[in-house]
């Protein structure tokens, strides 16, 4: 049983389970989708607001609201993700115990269900990239690898938070605590310019600071991102899913029996 | 037990005595922690209370349930039938002991667990076929089998939330029995619906055991179980106590419990 085998064997459930994660949002409100692209453009015009014209944040050559939202829209994903995540057995328990395949379907079809929301979000950041003028280039390919890592290091802690939660509910209200922290850790608001250079290194541990910092180089600078940073990150998912991975798998067993 | 032996000998002569479910000395554990949250366990350990309980929720099961067989099962509440059930569907491992399925299973899901409510009649077809192992091809072949026999087509495209629980369970039971499971789990939901419906279930049922595939029945209601069943097991206090001719084990099951 490998990571990969819900997207092979099982990829027709998997599907039918992101569809109903995403048609169920909708269904019951009048503005339907829209809120998926209001919710962090109200978010970012906020804090846009309070950080360029109160606070005076500096930034590096582009507007603070572009600079802001490159960020903010990768860490809803991330964040919005995760909590869809942390309820998805506990949420599907009725299913858990009635019949078998793989309970990280419930997870992963979690996690995927967000990307629909990632992406339509992602139509008001072209917009705003569009008046700004934004460079574009080929190194714009790159968001491409970063997404994926960063949808590698989502997966990984979803299968983690998901099966956590499971055993005690408790992880559901640390984890509220615990992003809201992370989002402050991450240079998500604020450049990592700001911070003197001898602390930098800090950043490198994070992979939600690496994945952040990469989408601003390749889409506000049109640069290459931070290849070192970037491998790091990769690297550090990728093992992080392996050990994820594996716990899951062993603690898949009781789920039904305790849930 | 002279009965019981004769009991299987009858059933193996009938039917072409292939195994579909073996349990032999199946045990199961629940290690159950009182506390869910992390301040109701703190308290209890510095207290010197154990954390754990531990039950034996069964206790050493065998049972070999042949092809084409329609086991009843009955038993008090808590007395481990669902357990049972659990670890037929896979969905639990034993502690002692081991289990052997041959075939596909289907377990009819209970309300609310397989259907999404806010989702359409049509839109939970494909969703619970697709739970159940079909692929959306398969699904797509059977809709109209499906929707027929729920006698649901002016209401298909409506949210399910809009159902009432027995339009909801006969969706449900449609959805299970044209999965074309070589094994189908039931436990109790049949009690829902109104009476016409039930005896569409059963006769549907009746054509499934007849077709020579393997029916698991949990229920409480005797009198359903005593028609439709080949054989009977009582499951009393994690053990199991009797099994044999409905006719007799359920006589045997209302003398004990009185």
């Amino acid at each position: 049983m490998s990571v990969l085998t819900i997207f092979t064997k099982y990829h027709e459930l998997l599907s039918e389970l992101t569809w109903r994660e995403i048609k169920q949002r909708y269904k019951q409100s009048v503005l339907g989708y829209a809120w998926v692209i209001l919710n962090p453009l109200f978010q970012m015009l906020v804090m846009a607001f309070v950080f360029s014209k109160i606070m005076r944040m500096p930034t590096l050559g582009v507007p603070y609201s572009i600079y802001l939202y490159a960020g903010l829209l990768p860490w809803t994903l991330f964040a919005n993700s995760l909590t869809g995540a942390v309820n998805s057995l506990v949420g599907n328990a009725g299913l858990i115990t009635k019949i078998y395949f793989p309970r990280e379907v419930f997870v992963a079809s979690a996690v995927l269900a967000k990307i629909v929301d990632f992406l339509l979000a992602t139509s008001v950041f072209v917009v705003f990239a569009i008046y700004f003028q934004t460079p574009f280039t080929w190194h714009l390919l790159w968001i491409l690898p970063i997404f994926l890592i960063q949808q590698l290091f989502t997966y990984a802690l979803a299968l983690f938070l998901a099966a956590a939660n499971l055993f005690y509910r408790d992880v559901q209200y640390v984890f509220n605590l615990v992003i809201l922290i992370w989002m402050y850790l991450t240079p998500v608001i604020y450049p990592v310019e700001l911070f003197p250079d001898q602390y930098r290194w800090i950043f490198q541990l994070n992979p939600m600071a690496v994945i952040v910092n990469a989408y601003r180089q390749v889409l506000l600078a049109g640069a290459e991102p931070n290849y070192l940073s970037l491998a790091l990150a990769a690297s550090l998912s990728l093992i992080l899913l392996t050990v994820c991975f594996k716990f899951f798998k062993k603690v898949e067993g009781v789920f039904a029996d305790i849930v | 037990m002279p009965s019981l032996n004769s009991v299987s000998t009858i059933s193996q002569s009938e039917l072409n005595s292939e195994p579909a479910i073996e349990l032999s000395h199946v045990s199961k554990l629940f290690r159950r922690q009182k506390q869910r949250t992390v301040k109701e366990l703190l308290p209890a350990l510095f207290g010197g209370q154990s954390a754990v309980e531990s039950f034996w929720a069964l206790n050493d099961i065998s049972l070999t349930i042949q092809k084409g067989e329609t086991i009843g099962i009955i038993g008090p509440n808590g007395s481990g039938k669902s357990t049972l059930l659990k670890l037929i569907a896979g969905v639990s491992q034993p502690t002692k002991g081991t289990i052997k399925i041959h075939g596909r299973i289907a377990p009819l899901i209970e309300l609310g667990a397989g259907f999404h409510p806010e989702l359409t009649g049509r839109e939970n077809v494909f969703l619970n076929g697709v739970i159940l192992g079909m692929t959306r091809a398969e699904v797509e072949a059977k809709f109209k089998t499906i929707v027929d026999f729920a006698e649901l087509w002016d209401f298909i495209d409506e949210p399910v939330k809009h159902y009432s629980s027995g339009m909801y369970l006969r969706l449900a039971f449609s959805v299970a029995v044209n999965t074309n499971p070589e094994i189908l789990l039931i436990d109790e939901i049949l009690a829902v619906g109104d009476e016409a419906f039930q005896n569409k279930c059963f006769n549907r049922l009746k054509e499934f055991k007849h077709s020579g595939k393997t029916i698991i029945y949990v229920s409480h209601n005797r009198k359903s179980i005593v028609e439709f069943c080949t054989r009977v097991v009582y499951i009393n206090k994690s053990h199991l106590e009797k099994t044999g001719l409905p006719s007799e084990v359920c006589q045997y099951y209302s003398e004990t419990e009185a």
